[in-house]
């Protein structure tokens, strides 16, 4: 009967999990050792606290957006979208030899999408307020010099001025290639314009390129040992600054 | 089972989901999107569910794991920034941690993530320790043991924070 009780049999008791006859042994132990019994008493109390103190639910506001339908809604979406794409392939592929050359290239850049980092970072980053980042200047010499000693000899974020946007500040992104960074520009509508500097993927150089996610365009290159990219939405008069941007880099 | 009732049992958990996303992560806006992962998760990964599984476990599994390699993550930032810091000249000092009177909340807090889960889990959701060993995929001995430990863990805060020594003994 006076058997010391296992680890298990404690936090059972302490639970309130033990079956009767475990129980009463338990109550016998503790009783012959006091210090035992104060110990497992105040992990009772403990626990007790814990669920008195969080068992209801956080001062947290509803959120419309975590409803199952809605998540499965933005799910079907998605696979609505990749079978949208599949189709178009298939009908490219169809179409002969310059379609399917053409669909080679889609098929490419859906597998293997050119930065698609850059894309991902501005998605996060931009519009997000100031708060997320890890330099913030609104001056190029201070971004410049910031940048210059961080990622020694990439391309310099471009002054944008002439088009309205400013530099808000740099975010910086672990990515698998190494230390990334993001300057974000906005103008004074709170449109963005971010330009994304990494270290080149193993994949070698990117040659100049163009890509277009639903309201986005990304144009990216490599300058100097790095991959670059602007990523901003879709806008002729931005186009045309970006590529004036892109052959200042180049 | 239609996707009305599968809805229908994921909106019940999700009270449960989010206060415990959000005891785990400390942040409102975090929590929400460790759920709505989760969810996600656990919509595309229905069928692949074993019938045997309860729900509530089977979704904090999937809430716990998201939340480690969220965290895996965002460690790997912070390794970054670290670095980065390192060759910054010192501009501010480092924000200095006000003391503030701390609560039981306080305290679970500053516990290491999983000594948090397990109390969590444990004392506020009622999960079973075998519920617990699957979630964690340990064996239930361990379980007990970490159990004991945690609470040991919340114990000693606790009472660090009733009695707040004025003075440091020095040995």
């Amino acid at each position: 009967m006076n058997t010391t009780p296992s680890e298990y049999e404690i936090q059972a008791y302490v639970d309130g999990r033990l079956e009767e006859t475990r129980r009463q042994a338990v109550e016998f132990y503790l009783a012959q050792h006091p210090e035992r019994a104060l110990e497992v008493r105040a992990w009772q109390r403990d626990a007790q606290q814990l669920r008195a103190q969080l068992s209801g639910v956080p001062d947290i506001p509803d959120n419309p957006a975590l409803d199952p339908s809605r998540i499965r809604a933005r799910q079907r979406e998605r696979l609505r979208m990749r079978w949208a794409m599949a189709a178009m392939m298939l009908l490219s592929i169809g179409a002969g030899g310059f379609g399917g050359w053409q669909a080679r290239k889609w098929q490419y850049a859906t597998l293997q999408p050119p930065m698609a980092d850059a894309i991902q970072a501005y998605r996060m980053f931009a519009g997000d307020g100031a708060g997320h980042f890890d330099f913030v200047s609104q001056h190029y010499g201070d971004l410049r010099s910031w940048m210059g000693r961080h990622f020694a000899g990439a391309p310099s974020p471009p002054d944008l001025s002439a088009a309205g946007f400013h530099p808000v500040g740099v975010r910086l992104i672990a990515t698998s290639n190494g230390p990334a960074a993001m300057v974000l520009y906005e103008d004074a509508r709170g449109d963005a314009i971010s330009f994304y500097v990494r270290p080149p993927s193993v994949r070698g150089i990117l040659p100049l390129g163009q890509r277009r996610d639903g309201d986005l365009v990304t144009e990216y290159g490599s300058a100097n040992g790095y991959d670059y990219a602007f990523v901003s939405r879709t806008d002729p008069d931005v186009l045309k600054l970006l590529h004036q941007a892109m052959r200042s880099l180049t | 089972m239609t996707d009305h009732t599968i809805d229908d049992q994921l909106r019940e958990q999700l009270p449960r989901l989010r206060r415990f996303a959000y005891w785990l992560t400390r942040d409102p806006a975090g929590a929400d999107d460790l759920v709505q992962s989760t969810l996600e998760r656990a919509l595309s990964r229905w069928n692949s569910r074993r019938d045997a599984t309860a729900l509530k476990p089977w979704l904090f599994a999937i809430l716990h794991r998201q939340f480690l390699s969220a965290r895996r993550r965002s460690r790997r930032y912070a390794t970054l920034l670290e670095r980065f810091q390192a060759t910054e000249p010192a501009e501010q000092p480092s924000a200095e941690r006000e003391a503030t009177a701390q609560s039981a909340l306080k305290v679970l807090e500053e516990l290491p993530s999983e000594q948090r889960s397990l109390l969590l889990w444990v004392s506020v959701e009622g999960l079973s320790y075998q519920e617990v060993a699957e979630i964690l995929e340990i064996p239930i001995g361990t379980v007990m043991s970490r159990l004991s430990r945690a609470r040991q863990a919340l114990r000693r805060s606790l009472e660090g924070e009733i009695r707040t020594p004025t003075l440091r003994v020095l040995k």
